[in-house]
């Protein structure tokens, strides 16, 4: 088919301290990525950047990221990622200190959700193990519980209309 | 602790796209998982959520609070894996829900397809099969359902004459219909307003040939959604609930001797009870039955404006539902003023009150009720009472709104119109069997035919008639006349005056020097069973057409069956009463009719060459007799209020609609009220000058009074000549009226304007504001809301020196809201540069609403904003047909009138200025008080 191809890199943001996960924005994300880029490659990698790249998703909760780039370059991107240190935003000058650690790159975006999906799913499994007390635990069973297929399956929405006659 | 945000993901600059496009992608992004942040940026939340007008918001916000929200520093096992689980529940309905289309089979990879799936779900596999036979099957149900639903008949089954009644009915639920809608709807704009539908403006160019019509020939006009009020009981006990509601000084009321013998209409003004001046409600024509002889039984119908109907409902709105709620004895219980307060709340809210809440109930009746042609207010629910009693006055109020049809001929030959158009009934010789219809049995009594006798013989009188105003105002004529029908003539053609003399020269003199005698207002209109016999009675229009058909002459008078006698009543409308110029323009008649006769008369009116006009003719018909016209010109009334509200909002609405960088600038031509009138603060700040003028140390300010206007009654009686018996009102305008004119000999009856009577006028009247009429002395066409200011020396001069002088020029203002919103812009530029300061120096906090180019709400003094002090505001201003030149009517203060007056040279008395909201060019205008 003849359409741009894109990668989709899902990152996950790092930090050190959760207070700073409130800074995390999508603009914010975005400045950050391209004074990465522009530090590794320079201008051509500036110039590349600015072809098609954005933020798709954001969850400042979990700190997980989708990228979009061309498939073209993302080579270029996805290794500026390793040189990001801190958080660059234009009106901020708090430093936040983080990195991005990218768990994933494919090729369309439902992939990369999928991936996600299942990702967080071995998460929550492996945190099950970890877990302390036995009220966490349940916590995270419930959580568990409460992902499934056929969970989301059943909330179908249906539509309603209203109709309603005007005229003189 | 924190509130969490959910946007949407998507940096798009098409944030403000709609329609079509937007829509599909909606539809795609539906199940798309949404970014989320935390709340304290609050700039993500701006971006994306387009519904904010705001727009683009940068730096840091003067709400915001900085970063000052605090996460605890350790992470739950709960918190974590909660916000694991939401996300992952969104990504699987993400990854699940198909986006776009919804077919089942897109899910499959492109080498997996096969051909015809979407018709044999077994070609798909397996996994999939159970959403995609779901699919189908809503596909499948869609179709039948669609087979189910009243599918929309076919035009020719709609158009089929049950059907379409049916429809009709069911569309004039909300809104009434006149009985002339249809007619109507095919030639003119129609406007929903006062819950009628009515005829606003002709689709075709007519404005200049409705003048023409008005002017000498005669404009029509359907009135019927005047709401009629009916009055029954004693003599006394009417007029004494009723002289509350007026004031004498207004001119005469409910009482004057001409009124009661039943001969003359009259017109009042009503003010809420015993509150006078103040309370001011509306004007009311009113109409007494001629006393009949040996009782002291007395009717009474008054005719009042939809809106000051739907006003009482709303200003009375607890008592309403009060009164809606009880029945008519613990209503009548609970007023103890009897009548006066079931007039001012119960009678109007229980009209208004009942329909809405049956609505519903309705709605089935009328799918099985048979298609029959609604008759009347057919809003009303069926049980509704329509008549109440008062039980210590004897007093019946009955609503005939919609019984009564009512058609005004306006111009100089609408007499010659009605007796083309109408003819008498003659007396039936060959009466046998008492029949059902009224007029034979009527007709048996030798006193009504007497009285049909007269009736007919001054009907004939009025063809001697030159023109409609010679006839004295207000005069009232009963009449029994054929189905206008039957004689209808084959083409439209135009009816003309006779010329040749009539044979009766006495008689027209007498006619027009005396009127119509009491006894000739008699009508048999007045009686409700005459009306409902004669309603219920009427000859289809398919039988007269089989008469027609079947005349051995084609287009000859057909033969009246009995039960086409109509009872009539004509009453004379006056003209332009006021003033000098033009006196009687515009006088006419109206028609009344017993509801269901409505078309019956309108096509043959019609068809002897009438103009037909609406609403907005309405109003220039006033705007030409120098009147003002309810309910827009009656700003101290709720009705007026309401109706400038709702103006205001017409007005901005349409000022916001020009692209910004078109719209006039009204702070830079200094007008502070485009949209809206102040009269209130202009009162109050003339009243203010003037004591400061005065000098007098009464600093203690009187507590804030509404302010009222000064007016005389409309009706036009001309009063006897003894000064005392002029009301008060009346001797006041008319000393101004004369101390407006630049005169050079002055009749000595009236007392010259020195400052020692104006201050004493200025006591009584200075809260006051007064109806003036201005002529522009030479170029200028006055627009709506044009400022009525006062001339300094210097304009004055230059006036005496060039007679045709364009009059000077109000210097440029500035627009402070500007400045002030560019530093408002350049502040948060700079913030925004400057980064970390949070919530930066709080400029002046701008009020929400502010429109460029208008002053933002508290307005500084009106008075003198400009170069020129306000004396007023025009209300209606036009070129004016009539007097070839530009022409206004507006309401100034009655203290800066006189304030005005006692500084201008003697012969310059009377000269203002005029100048439009949109223009900087003041001209010059000569103040006309009418009389």
């Amino acid at each position: 088919m003849v359409r741009f191809k894109s990668r989709y890199l899902l990152c996950e943001v790092c930090v050190p301290e959760r207070n700073s996960l409130q800074l995390l924005d999508e603009r914010a994300i975005h400045h950050t990525l391209r004074a990465a880029v522009n530090r590794a490659h320079g201008d051509y990698g500036s110039a590349l950047f600015n072809i098609g790249v954005n933020v798709k998703y954001l969850n400042a909760l979990t700190g997980v990221v989708f990228i979009r780039c061309r498939k073209a370059h993302y080579r270029l991107i996805w290794s500026a990622l390793p040189f990001i240190t801190h958080l660059e935003d234009r009106g901020q000058t708090q430093n936040v200190q983080c990195f991005f650690n990218c768990i994933h790159v494919g090729g369309t975006i439902k992939t990369s959700q999928k991936f996600l999906a299942q990702y967080n799913r071995q998460q929550l499994h492996r945190m099950l193990l970890d877990c302390n007390t036995d009220a966490e635990k349940q916590h995270v069973r419930r959580a568990l519980l409460s992902c499934s297929v056929g969970n989301v399956k059943r909330e179908e929405a249906d539509d309603e209309e209203g109709s309603d006659d005007d005229d003189e | 602790m924190y509130r969490l945000l959910i946007c949407r993901a998507e940096y798009s600059p098409y944030r403000m796209m709609t329609g079509a496009k937007d829509r599909m992608r909606q539809k795609k992004m539906k199940n798309q998982p949404r970014n989320v942040t935390y709340s304290s940026t609050g700039r993500s939340v701006e971006r994306g959520q387009g519904s904010h007008a705001s727009g683009w918001v940068r730096g840091h916000q003067a709400g915001g609070q900085g970063y000052s929200q605090h996460l605890p520093k350790y992470i739950t096992a709960s918190h974590f894996a909660n916000a694991r689980a939401a996300e992952v529940n969104s990504m699987l309905k993400a990854v699940n829900k198909p986006a776009g289309s919804c077919h089942v089979f897109s899910a499959l990879p492109k080498h997996m397809r096969r051909r015809a799936m979407s018709h044999n779900t077994k070609r798909l596999p397996s996994r999939l099969r159970e959403g995609a036979q779901k699919l189908m099957e809503r596909s499948q149900q869609t179709e039948k359902e669609k087979k189910h639903l009243p599918k929309r008949r076919s035009r020719r089954a709609r158009r089929r004459h049950g059907n379409l009644l049916l429809e009709f009915n069911r569309r004039q639920r909300k809104n009434k219909w006149l009985e002339t809608h249809i007619w109507h709807a095919k030639r003119f704009h129609m406007v929903k307003r006062w819950s009628y539908c009515l005829p606003h403006k002709p689709t075709a160019k007519t404005f200049r040939s409705s003048y023409r019509a008005m002017n000498t020939h005669a404009l029509l006009q359907d009135l019927s959604y005047f709401c009629c009020l009916e009055l029954q009981g004693s003599e006394e006990t009417i007029l004494r609930a009723l002289v509350r509601l007026t004031s004498k000084d207004t001119g005469p009321t409910f009482g004057a001797e001409l009124f009661l013998s039943g001969s003359r209409q009259g017109s009042v003004h009503l003010y809420r009870a015993d509150q006078f001046p103040h309370g001011s409600l509306g004007p009311a024509d009113f109409l007494w039955r001629p006393r009949a002889p040996h009782t002291s039984h007395r009717q009474l119908w008054i005719w009042i404006h939809p809106a000051l109907k739907a006003v009482k409902h709303l200003s009375n709105n607890t008592l309403c539902h009060y009164s809606g709620a009880v029945s008519l004895s613990a209503q009548s219980d609970a007023d103890k003023n009897a009548i006066v307060l079931s007039f001012n709340n119960g009678l109007f809210c229980l009209a208004l009150v009942c329909p809405r809440q049956k609505r519903k109930r309705d709605d089935e009746d009328c799918i099985n009720a048979p298609s029959k042609k609604l008759l009347g207010d057919c809003t009303r629910a069926a049980g509704t009472p329509v008549r109440w009693g008062s039980v210590d006055t004897t007093i019946t109020i009955s609503d005939l709104t919609m019984e009564i049809v009512r058609y005004r001929l306006i111009g100089p030959l609408a007499h010659m119109v009605l007796t083309d158009t109408l003819q008498p009934a003659n007396e039936d010789k060959e009466t046998v069997e008492p029949s059902g219809f009224w007029w034979p049995n009527h007709s048996q009594d030798q006193t009504n035919m007497k009285l049909h006798q007269q009736q007919t013989d001054t009907f004939q009188l009025l063809r001697g008639v030159s023109s409609t105003g010679e006839i004295p105002a207000g005069c009232v004529l009963g009449l029994t006349v054929d189905d206008p029908r039957l004689s209808l003539p084959q083409r439209r053609s135009k009816s003309l005056p006779d010329l040749q003399p009539s044979a009766d020269e006495c008689g027209v003199r007498d006619l027009t020097l005396r009127g119509v005698g009491a006894h000739c207002s008699e009508s048999a209109l007045w009686d409700a069973s005459v009306r409902h016999s004669v309603t219920h009675n009427q000859m289809a229009q398919q039988e007269l057409n089989r008469m027609r058909s079947e005349a051995l002459v084609p287009g000859s008078r057909l033969a009246a069956p009995p039960q086409s006698r109509v009872p009539v009543l004509l009453v004379h409308q006056p003209g332009r009463v006021r003033g000098e110029e033009r006196r009687h323009w515009g006088s006419g008649w109206d028609l009344l009719l017993p509801k269901g006769w409505g078309m019956a008369f309108w096509i043959p009116l019609v068809y002897r060459g009438v103009r037909v006009g609406g609403l907005h003719m309405s109003v220039k018909h006033s705007q030409f007799k120098g009147q003002p016209h309810f309910p827009h010109d009656y700003p101290d009334c709720p009705a007026g209020t309401l109706f400038q509200l709702e103006q205001e909002a017409e007005l901005i609405e349409k000022f916001k609609r020009r692209p910004p960088a078109k719209r006039t600038n009204y702070i830079k031509h200094g007008c502070l009220a485009p949209f809206c009138c102040p009269w209130q603060q202009l009162t109050e700040e003339w009243e203010e000058l003037m004591k400061l003028n005065e000098g007098t140390s009464s600093i203690c300010r009187t507590r804030p009074a509404e302010f009222t206007i000064l007016r005389k009654g409309n009706s036009a009686q001309h009063f006897s000549v003894q000064e005392h018996t002029i009301p008060w009102s009346l001797r006041v305008l008319r000393q101004l009226s004369v101390w407006c004119r630049p005169s050079r000999s002055r009749r000595a009856t009236h007392p010259p304007l020195t400052p020692e009577v104006a201050a004493e006028l200025q006591g009584e009247w200075g809260r006051s504001l007064m109806w003036v009429r201005l002529r522009l002395l030479s170029k200028g066409q006055p627009a709506l809301h044009a400022m009525v200011c006062v001339p300094t020396v210097s304009d004055l001069q230059l006036l005496l020196k060039d007679g045709r002088s364009s009059g000077p020029l109000e210097p440029l203002h500035k627009d402070h809201v500007k400045n002030m919103l560019k530093r408002k812009h350049k502040a948060s530029h700079a913030s925004e540069g400057s980064s970390a300061a949070p919530n930066s120096n709080g400029s002046e906090a701008l009020p929400v609403g502010l429109i460029r180019g208008v002053w933002p709400q508290p307005l500084p003094s009106v008075l003198s904003h400009c170069s020129r002090l306000t004396l007023g505001w025009v209300q209606k201003g036009d070129f004016s047909l009539a007097a070839g030149c530009g022409e206004a009517l507006a309401y100034v203060s009655v203290s800066g009138l006189l304030h005005t007056l006692l500084q201008q040279p003697q012969e310059q008395r009377g000269i203002v200025l005029l100048r439009n909201p949109s223009s900087l060019q003041y001209r010059y205008a000569q103040i006309v008080v009418d009389i």
